[in-house]
């Protein structure tokens, strides 16, 4: 019994209101000096717990007062009664205060943009601030990373690769993507701080400086810009590009549907209403095609890794078909790999397999064509969760989930520097 | 016996019970009757036969079904188990118990003729608020062949799943809700970063258990359901000592990809548990998806 009274007064404390719930601002209007010292009167009263933010001095100028809720129907009733005019300048103070917090909190992280070492990576941003940040990692080390505008989104944004080089001409490289699919908010901060750890571990951790000494890193940290905008503007679950059908009031087509591998099979929807619309025709996406033209006039990529989130699996090529890859054994056996490493962070556990065995069918995927070009180590991650969040993963969880899944990716880059083809 | 047998399909629909939940369902049969269904009534009002009575029995394994081994990583063990876990936590969750699968250890399925596929899993759960795993579980699922959506009948069981001792949070909860001047209300749970309220937690919870009956009810072989946002829960009045609250969730599909809405009417006490009284399909555009403005409470 005692342990459930202790435990109710402990909810009671935790649930308990906040400070400022219905407390108003009055601005008050005097017309005449008796007015005034009415208002001078009110301030004595000290158990109404007033506050004047701007106190009763002559009547031409408005007084204003912070009045707690509890005091509001006294000083309302006092007020009328002598004929002082009032207006309610703030009807809920609580709501400003933390509409304030908000404001403060974004503020603190325009302001932290000064440098890449002072951004919050523990947070979710803009697609503006992401932007800002790409431009700060170059500037801060224009030696080893550069941005390239690969092409531009339906709605005409830019879309950037990062790159991370020292050197040579078309180096054999590494493909990381994230945010091809909008919604999936912890890949594009996963993203960024993968991009971060690069330019501060080369020169300092011996595995980066030497796969750096010798291929090339490419990162696209929002591969779907017009998506990403669109979720943190009007639907935070938005998944397609926003290019418009035609013949069609619904948006947008799914860009890990649009790849020409097996496009127009099962696996894809024709239905542009649909999550997983294929798309008019293959790299109909300029979201795609942007990146199937890099790809092929680069010509010497090694290791191609999309990522995207949740479920918390390591795959490789096909979904289009069950046929397994040539591969198949070696892929499978560095998944295992890769999943082990990942697991010894946070003891995160992944499932791995190819696509269509492990999660559904799907074709016109981005892997499966890269695995077509050649581009043998070919790999689609879904980082975090199995389904408690989904999609919208707590902030405090993308470091640890960047962390963890960056050692998975080493042993896939490591794979793949000690075994050229 | 073939005639027997086309009679048993025939009558499905109505036995059921509930109507299924499709968009124009305005109400549903209370989650008492749909149980009732699930739990074996089904002998005594259709006069079945032995083979049809075996494909219904919860345990014998019949040498006649050929049963297939399954790899527990690949899809058709992941949506089974998934399907285990929707009926574990709408009969044993609550606002301070959620079971989420942890691991699966063993998977196989049988066809069975004209019927469907029975799935049989052992699986591990993970409760998420006091982090306990619970092993041992055992599921059985069929999956009928009916040519619209039918509730899968899931008979599960885990060792030692009263070890998970939540009555006094439940009891406190329940009691502090109960004194409450105010009825408790809130939108976009989580918020779009991810931020939920310590207060609005358990609120989380119910409408994750409550949503798991829909989703429990929508399963087939090619979903795999999970709920990914509260887009707002206001409480009821009651005047029963059941407390209710109104619920618009959002379910998401990993096999399609969609994002579904569902509105529903939750009813809960911890001695009788959560029940679904109420629930209906909501159009695709109906409201404003859940943004990047923050919550109000």
């Amino acid at each position: 019994m005692k342990g459930v009274i202790f435990f109710s007064a402990l909810l009671v404390a935790v649930f308990s209101q906040k400070i400022f719930v219905g407390d108003q601002v009055l601005r008050i209007a005097t017309k005449d000096v008796e007015q005034i010292t009415l208002l001078k009167d009110l301030e004595e009263l000290e158990h109404l717990e007033l506050d004047f933010w701007k106190g009763p001095t002559h009547p031409d100028f408005p007084t204003d007062v912070h009045v707690p809720f509890a005091s509001l129907q006294a000083v309302k009733v006092f007020l009328e009664s002598n004929n002082i005019q009032y207006s309610i300048m703030i009807e809920n103070l609580q709501s400003i205060v933390e509409e304030e917090k908000i404001q403060i909190s974004r503020s603190r992280s325009t302001e932290q943009m000064r440098n890449t070492n002072s951004f919050n990576y523990a947070s979710y941003h803009t697609l503006d601030e992401i932007y800002s940040w790409m431009d700060m990692l170059v500037s801060e080390q224009s030696n080893l990373v550069s941005k390239i505008h690969i092409g531009s989104t339906f709605e005409n944004r830019p879309i950037y690769v990062l790159k991370f080089s020292t050197g040579g001409t078309k180096r054999p490289a590494i493909w990381i993507d994230t945010g091809i699919h909008s919604r999936e908010w912890v890949t594009q901060a996963s993203g960024i701080w993968m991009a971060k750890k690069i330019a501060t571990d080369y020169g300092k951790d011996a595995f980066i400086t030497s796969i750096l000494n010798e291929m090339d890193i490419f990162i696209e940290i929002v591969t779907n810009p017009d998506g990403f905008y669109f979720t943190h503007t009007k639907n935070r679950m938005w998944r397609k590009t926003r290019s418009t059908n035609s013949g069609s009031s619904c948006v947008g087509v799914d860009p890990n549907r649009n790849w020409d591998a097996g496009f127009g099979g099962a696996g894809a929807s024709s239905n542009p209403c649909s999550e997983t619309y294929r798309g008019p025709r293959a790299n109909s996406e300029s979201e795609v095609k942007s990146i199937v033209d890099f790809v092929k006039s680069h010509g010497n990529f090694k290791a191609f890794i999309s990522i995207h989130s949740y479920s918390q699996m390591l795959l490789y090529p096909y979904g289009y078909t069950k046929t397994p890859v040539a591969d198949q054994q070696e892929l499978d056996n560095l998944a295992k790999k890769a999943i082990d490493a990942l697991s010894t962070l946070y003891g995160t556990s992944y499932r791995y397999g190819s696509i269509i065995n492990t999660i559904y069918q799907a074709s016109g995927g981005t892997i499966d064509w890269t695995y077509n070009q050649g581009i043998k180590y070919s790999y689609t991650f879904e980082l975090r969760d199995t389904g408690r969040y989904g999609f919208i993963l707590p902030a405090n969880q993308i470091i640890p989930t960047a962390q963890e899944t960056w050692l998975a990716i080493k042993t896939i880059m490591e794979h793949t520097y000690n075994n050229p083809y | 016996m073939r005639w027997t047998l086309w009679i048993v399909l025939g009558l499905f629909p109505l036995v059921d019970g509930h109507p299924t939940l499709k968009t124009n369902q305005n109400s549903l049969e209370t989650a008492d009757a749909a149980l009732n269904h699930q739990s074996g009534s089904l002998n005594s009002v259709l006069h079945l036969d032995d083979t049809e009575k075996a494909a219904l029995e919860p345990t014998r394994v019949d040498p006649a079904f050929p049963m297939k081994e399954l790899n527990t990583s690949h899809y058709p063990a992941t949506r089974a188990a998934r399907v285990a876990q929707h009926y574990l936590n709408y009969h044993h969750g609550s606002p301070s118990k959620w079971f989420m699968v942890h691991d699966i250890k063993k998977a196989s399925s049988e066809d069975i003729p004209e019927v469907g596929t029975k799935y049989h899993i052992q699986f591990s759960v993970q409760e998420q608020a006091t982090k306990e795993i619970v092993g041992n579980c055992t599921a059985e699922i069929l999956f009928r062949q009916t040519e619209e959506q039918s509730a899968p009948e899931v008979n599960c069981t885990c060792d030692d799943l009263l070890k998970i001792k939540t009555s006094d949070a439940d009891h406190a909860l329940y009691l502090h809700i109960k004194h409450q001047p105010e009825p408790v209300a809130g939108t976009d749970i989580p918020d779009s970063q991810g931020n939920i309220p310590k207060e609005m937690e358990p609120f989380w919870y119910l409408g994750g258990i409550g949503a798991s009956f829909i989703m429990w009810q929508q399963s087939n072989e090619s979903t795999l359901y999970n709920m990914v946002h509260v887009h707002s829960v206001k409480q009821l009045n009651s005047e029963n000592d059941l407390l209710a609250f109104d619920y618009v969730v959002l379910l998401h599909d990993m096999v399609s990809q969609e994002i579904i809405h569902w509105h529903m009417q939750v009813a809960w006490n911890p001695t009788q548990g959560v029940k679904v009284t109420q629930c209906n399909l909501l159009p695709k555009d109906t409201m404003k998806q859940p943004s990047a403005e923050k919550h109000k409470i």
